[in-house]
């Protein structure tokens, strides 16, 4: 056993660190407030590399690792970027594009992964419904086979990116008589006919990615669009599983410490009662309760990742202890660093209210938390 | 990065496991007769002896990882028996890493050789009575007198008080903190009764009351550094209690998921209930979550001691706490049988609550986890 980063992943780490501090963590707020997605900063982190840096570079990526590839969704975290920004990254890299590049033909991911890669295209994944999310096998959007077409018709909900993407992976039902087995995904592009997007669903927190509904009415795709082999869309969307439990969930490791990193200086500079705050146990305590959740967590984390880079199949309940975790255990610490700031932590100025908001869609985003109590009792 | 023990580790821990399950089956080792513990002690420690076990952290052992080997055998011992373990460490990992630290060569020879043979059992005199050392300092002093050494104090809590052929007593001489080596019977030299405990009741707890005890002064230790000296001290008894979490929270957690998955209501087995079956995937998630935080606190002080006693704090919080709340839930899935006396679940439960005690305490271990990081450390 060896916990030991390589001296380029830690260097890496600190390039981004500062590249997001410079480029993008400045504008967070602002987007945030408003609840815009920042298009600049989704530009820069394609410029910079991040977008694909898991996909060969004949793919417009960089053959990164996937340790690699998690530890830049915890040093974006770390620089303070907002959970918004980097969900909209986790779902259109991992959930979009690399569904396209395990699964798609060569045709297909010579037309699209070096598009998304580079962030010129935006990506998104549909998988849930109004009336299907945690029981996603009862979906029921149908993409009936017509000639050398698939006419698709129902609707998703929750979708990230939804309102933006030029590129869209979604699954649908081409034989409703069956669940699982049923299931099948296809690549659909913005401006297909019968395809439309919903306005932006104003949220709790991640304000700054773009959720949608997405209705599908008689919308024709050519039957090249099928990622794969009718039938095994839920096996696809269950291999997404191992970056939402990875890459997907860096990102609130980095905000741990990011949190932390804030509350420290403030502790070092707010002053009652005569001293620095930081004097005070009450202060230390949460500040280690802080710490000990960021620690904690990212050992989950990139036990996820090495597994994946040793090639070994998925473990489904270790990937659910990472994903309990850090949706459940991360309030209480998520909270002391809002009250850490006192009146501050409750006001936007500060951005403790907002990563503490940004983190609740941890407990219910890609699976809730009972979702993956009821996978750890069934597995083990 | 690598999150597998290797096979050569692998086959340590069942071992062990084997050597340490087989001994235990005709033993009672809660009891709280000091001759029955003393004896449960030296058997064990001869069978380990046998093993590389007993090296771990303290002698460089081939082919294995050092601490991160030795957290991964912890969980097995304390698995199987809190108070053997807790008996075992004390002597092993406190007492023997004392002497393998800043002992002379012939205190190593006189006592470290037997005492990784099996042959002595030691314990460690370091608290005092109402006195935590990170705050106050030690009211123990040692004297020179010629040759010779006189020691005057009292220990309030000494682990193995009553069965250690040798105690290593932790006392200020000239205003430095040094370690005594006190033989068993060494006049002025006072065992007190067995302590009556919550949990770990196979332990022989003491008192001991050192009374111008009188040792030759080639039996005192002066580390170089005697304020480390004393952090180091904690951060051993830290780590131990870190595996002790581990051991207590297989226990618990085996035995109800076990218990869930036999035991039927309703025509059901309980585990297909939520209520219970999502109380054992919160359990889980705290055993596997403690397991990964230790290795890597274990890591770490292999690897980047400068680190350690910072990141150890953390992982003592969790996983000592993580172990009470596993054992406290696993009580509430056994029903009935886990309120029974002498269930290793009820037996965990009990032994959990000194976790967060000893060592560094839950509340002085946030208060430095804090301090190091507002660069506040004394
Ligand atoms: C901001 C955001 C972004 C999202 N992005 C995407 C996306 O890009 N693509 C996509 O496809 N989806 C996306 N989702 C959807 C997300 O995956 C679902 O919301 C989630 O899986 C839960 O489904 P649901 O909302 O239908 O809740 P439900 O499944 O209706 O659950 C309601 C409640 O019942 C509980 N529950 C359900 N079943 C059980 C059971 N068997 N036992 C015990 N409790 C149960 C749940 O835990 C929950 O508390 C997103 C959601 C959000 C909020
Ligand atoms: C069964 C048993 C066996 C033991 N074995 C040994 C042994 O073998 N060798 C040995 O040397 N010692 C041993 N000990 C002693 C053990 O290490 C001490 O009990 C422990 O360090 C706590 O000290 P205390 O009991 O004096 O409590 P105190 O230090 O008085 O603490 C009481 C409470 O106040 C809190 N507190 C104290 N100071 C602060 C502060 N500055 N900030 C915030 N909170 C604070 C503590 O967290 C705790 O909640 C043993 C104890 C027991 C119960």
């Amino acid at each position: 056993m060896d916990f030991a980063f390589t001296k380029e992943q830690l260097m890496f780490k600190k390039e981004i660190i500062r590249f997001a501090k410079k480029e993008i963590v400045p504008r967070v707020q602002e987007h945030d407030l408003k609840k815009q997605f920042d298009f600049e900063a989704f530009k820069k982190l394609g410029e910079f590399g991040i977008l694909g840096l898991h996909f060969p570079e004949e793919y417009g990526g960089s053959g990164a690792d996937v340790i690699t590839t998690v530890m830049a969704g915890e040093a974006l975290g770390e620089a303070g970027v907002d959970g918004g920004l980097t969900l909209a990254y986790g779902a259109h890299t991992f959930l979009c594009a690399d569904t396209i590049f395990s699964h798609g033909t060569e045709e297909q991911r010579k037309k699209y992964i070096p598009k998304l890669a580079s962030g010129e295209w935006i990506g998104c994944m549909g998988l849930t419904e109004p009336n299907a999310g945690s029981d996603v096998a009862s979906l029921a959007t149908t993409a009936e086979k017509k000639g050398d077409k698939y006419v698709l018709n129902g609707s998703k909900i929750f979708i990230t990116n939804g309102p933006l993407a030029d590129v869209s992976v979604i699954y649908a039902k081409t034989d409703p008589e069956q669940k699982h087995t049923g299931i099948s995904a296809f690549i659909v592009e913005k401006g297909t006919k019968g395809f439309s997007s919903g306005p932006n669903l104003i949220k709790m927190g991640v304000s700054t990615s773009q959720t949608s509904e997405l209705f599908f009415n008689n919308c024709e795709i050519p039957a090249e669009n099928l990622l794969g082999d009718e039938g095994e869309g839920f096996n696809m969307s269950l291999q997404t599983v191992e970056w939402d439990r990875s890459a997907l969930l860096a990102p609130f490791v980095g905000a741990a410490t990011y949190m932390m990193t804030r509350c420290v200086d403030y502790a070092k500079s707010r002053e009652q009662f005569g001293r620095k705050i930081g004097k005070f146990q009450a202060i230390k305590q949460k500040i280690a309760n802080i710490r000990i959740f960021g620690e904690a967590a990212r050992n989950l984390v990139y036990r996820i990742a090495w597994c994946k880079d040793q090639g070994r199949p998925m473990n489904h309940l270790e990937a659910a202890v990472a994903k309990l975790f850090v949706g459940d255990w991360s309030l209480g610490p998520a909270n002391d660093a809002v009250v850490l700031f006192g009146g501050y932590g409750y006001c936007h100025e500060y951005d403790m209210e907002r990563i503490f908001r940004d983190s609740r869609l941890a407990p219910i985003g890609g699976g809730t938390s009972d979702i993956q109590k009821m996978i750890i009792s069934k597995l083990m | 990065m690598n999150y597998d023990f290797s096979d050569k580790e692998f086959n340590l821990f069942v071992e062990i496991h084997t050597l340490i399950s087989e001994f235990v089956k005709d033993k009672n080792l809660e009891s709280s007769d000091i001759n029955t513990s003393a004896e449960n002690i030296r058997q064990a420690l001869a069978l380990l002896s046998q093993t590389p076990y007993l090296k771990l952290g303290v002698e460089k052992a081939e082919n294995y990882n050092g601490l991160l080997t030795l957290m991964g055998a912890m969980e097995v011992i304390a698995g199987t028996s809190p108070s053997l373990f807790l008996s075992i460490e004390t002597s092993t990992r406190i007492f023997g890493r004392i002497l393998s630290t800043w002992g002379s060569d012939s205190q190593k020879e006189k006592l470290l050789n037997p005492l990784l043979n099996g042959q002595i059992i030691g314990a460690v005199g370091l608290s005092e009575d109402a006195l935590n050392v990170d705050n106050d300092p030690l009211t123990t002093t040692a004297v020179a007198d010629g040759d010779s050494v006189k020691i005057s104090g009292h220990k309030q809590y000494v682990i193995n008080g009553p069965t250690a052929d040798w105690i290593a007593v932790v006392g200020m001489m000239n205003g430095k903190n040094v370690i005594c080596l006190v033989e068993k019977g060494t006049p002025g030299l006072t065992i007190g009764e067995k302590t009556a405990t919550l949990g770990y009741e196979g332990v022989a707890i003491s008192k001991i009351i050192l009374n111008d005890c009188t040792i030759a002064s080639s039996q005192v230790i002066t580390p170089k550094n005697d304020k480390d000296m004393l952090n180091t001290l904690k951060l051993w008894e830290n780590q131990i209690l870190i595996g002790a979490g581990l051991g207590l929270m297989k226990t618990a957690f085996e035995s109800a998921k076990d218990h869930s998955k036999k035991h039927k209501t309703g025509g059901k087995p309980i585990i297909a209930y939520q209520e219970v079956g999502f109380k054992l995937s919160e359990m889980l998630t705290l055993f596997q979550t403690s397991q990964l935080f230790a290795y890597r606190a274990a890591w770490t002080a292999d690897t980047d001691p400068k680190n350690v006693e910072s990141l150890t704090l953390c992982a003592k919080v969790f996983c000592t706490e993580s172990a009470e709340q596993v054992a406290s839930e696993a009580m509430k899935i056994l029903g009935g049988s886990g309120f029974l006396s002498g269930h290793p679940v009820e037996e965990a439960f009990r032994c959990s609550k000194y976790g967060q005690i000893a060592g560094t305490s839950t509340e002085i271990s946030r208060v430095k986890i804090g301090d190091t990081a507002l660069g506040m450390n004394k």
